[in-house]
């Protein structure tokens, strides 16, 4: 009972961080529950491969990765309409207080994942490049080009003043 | 020297990037300090509109509820932002009092030691907030607000960070206690201080408290999840 306890404790602590990154990587919060409570019925199972608890987040993140590619495989989406997307999100992106909040999120909804992943890890979970490139199994330099970009796209598309801005 | 379109696209990929090369050309570049600057805070909005509200929950995952049943569950996502810390005796409004775990009366008691920390408000500078955050391997998030007060204390045997963050509720005082490693959140409320205990699995705990200004039992637990957000573990 005692591992059960410090399991679920160890859940209660992350949920926030664990649920947002899912929902980012899926932008729909039904789907981001769904994959987190698989990932951490998974995680349950797997915990004697954690050797290091303060390892537990991106142990936990990396699940998750896993549990969605394998949801994404099981249900055959179809093609993502990101505006019927935005829309079916619409309260949650118009819950922020400030407006300019609420165009960033939609911003970020339409960004390519490719891009949305790498960043949602830099700026929401502290990961640094290096990490980012071992998770996302690329080159750091391929990590480096996916940021830029996605922050390139984000100011576009939020009416920042991009004249300035390096061309690749 | 690096050129302007190097700079930026470093700093775009990577805002906080401490590179000793980049900081040079910041600093000999106007142009490219400027840029920099608007990025920062372009960079703190999509921080904020990343960070979406997460409903509070009483159940415990992963054994709340089976497979399956989330997708008819009702859901409470657009909740005012509120953190899984609640407990049920925070919900119900239960306070504890002290003496309860010596850990929070003897974070009170450091208090009294520190008085002149409540009183500034101006940023600590970066280098020195570094100094007093190595140590316990973490940083902060460039959100997490205004660092009034840092210095590594003395406390119970280690050295911890010991800290004021200026909110819009009023200042907050926070501890970083890697070697207090605590099993449940623990509110209190002694000696003009209202606070909680918050563990950090795989990294001790954090005590948050306030001088008591009537701040609600539910704010104290939304401050300190938003502490803990804020805090990137490095080691």
């Amino acid at each position: 009972m005692q591992r059960r306890a410090r399991f679920q404790a160890l859940c209660q602590s992350l949920r926030p961080d664990l649920l947002r990154f899912a929902f980012w990587l899926s932008r729909d919060r039904a789907l981001a529950e769904d994959v987190v409570q698989e990932s951490l019925l998974r995680a349950w199972k797997a915990q004697d491969s954690l050797l290091d608890e303060g390892a537990a987040k991106p142990w936990l993140l990396t699940i998750i990765r896993r549990e969605y590619a394998r949801t994404f495989e099981r249900k055959r989406f179809a093609t993502v309409d990101v505006d019927e997307l935005i829309a079916k999100e619409e309260p949650m992106l118009a819950a922020a207080e400030e407006q300019d909040i609420s165009d960033v999120r939609a911003a970020i909804m339409k960004l390519p994942d490719e891009y949305r992943e790498p960043l949602v890890l830099q700026v929401l979970m502290g990961y640094s490049t290096a990490e980012i490139a071992s998770e996302l199994d690329l080159s750091t330099a391929a990590v480096l080009t996916r940021l830029f970009r996605a922050r390139r796209q984000l100011r576009a598309a939020c009416g920042e003043d991009t004249s300035q801005d390096p061309q690749e | 020297m690096m050129e302007h379109s190097q700079y930026r696209a470093a700093i775009m990929a990577d805002p906080h990037n401490a590179d000793a090369e980049l900081r040079a050309h910041r600093e000999a570049c106007a142009e490219c300090r400027a840029f920099t600057e608007k990025l920062l805070k372009f960079e703190s909005r999509l921080e904020r509109a990343l960070r979406v509200d997460i409903p509070p929950k009483a159940d415990v995952l992963p054994f709340a509820r089976k497979r399956g049943s989330a997708a008819t569950a009702p859901r409470r996502w657009m909740a005012l932002a509120a953190s899984v810390l609640l407990g049920a005796a925070i919900v119900g409004g239960v306070w504890l009092s002290l003496p309860q775990p010596s850990l929070a009366a003897a974070v009170v008691a450091h208090m009294a030691g520190e008085p002149e920390a409540w009183q500034r408000t101006e940023a600590v500078a970066q280098p020195e907030l570094a100094d007093v955050l190595k140590d316990s391997k973490l940083r902060l998030k460039p959100d997490a607000g205004v660092v009034s007060y840092a210095s590594s204390c003395a406390f119970r045997g280690h050295r911890v960070p010991h800290l004021v963050v200026q909110t819009a509720k009023g200042p907050v005082t926070v501890m970083v206690l890697v070697h207090e490693a605590a099993r449940q959140v623990t509110p209190f409320d002694s000696e003009g201080y209202r606070g909680t205990i918050v563990p950090v699995p795989g990294h001790g705990s954090i005590a948050v408290l306030m001088r008591d200004s009537g701040i609600s039992a539910a704010e104290i637990q939304r401050i300190a999840a938003r502490v803990d957000e804020s805090i990137v573990w490095t080691g």
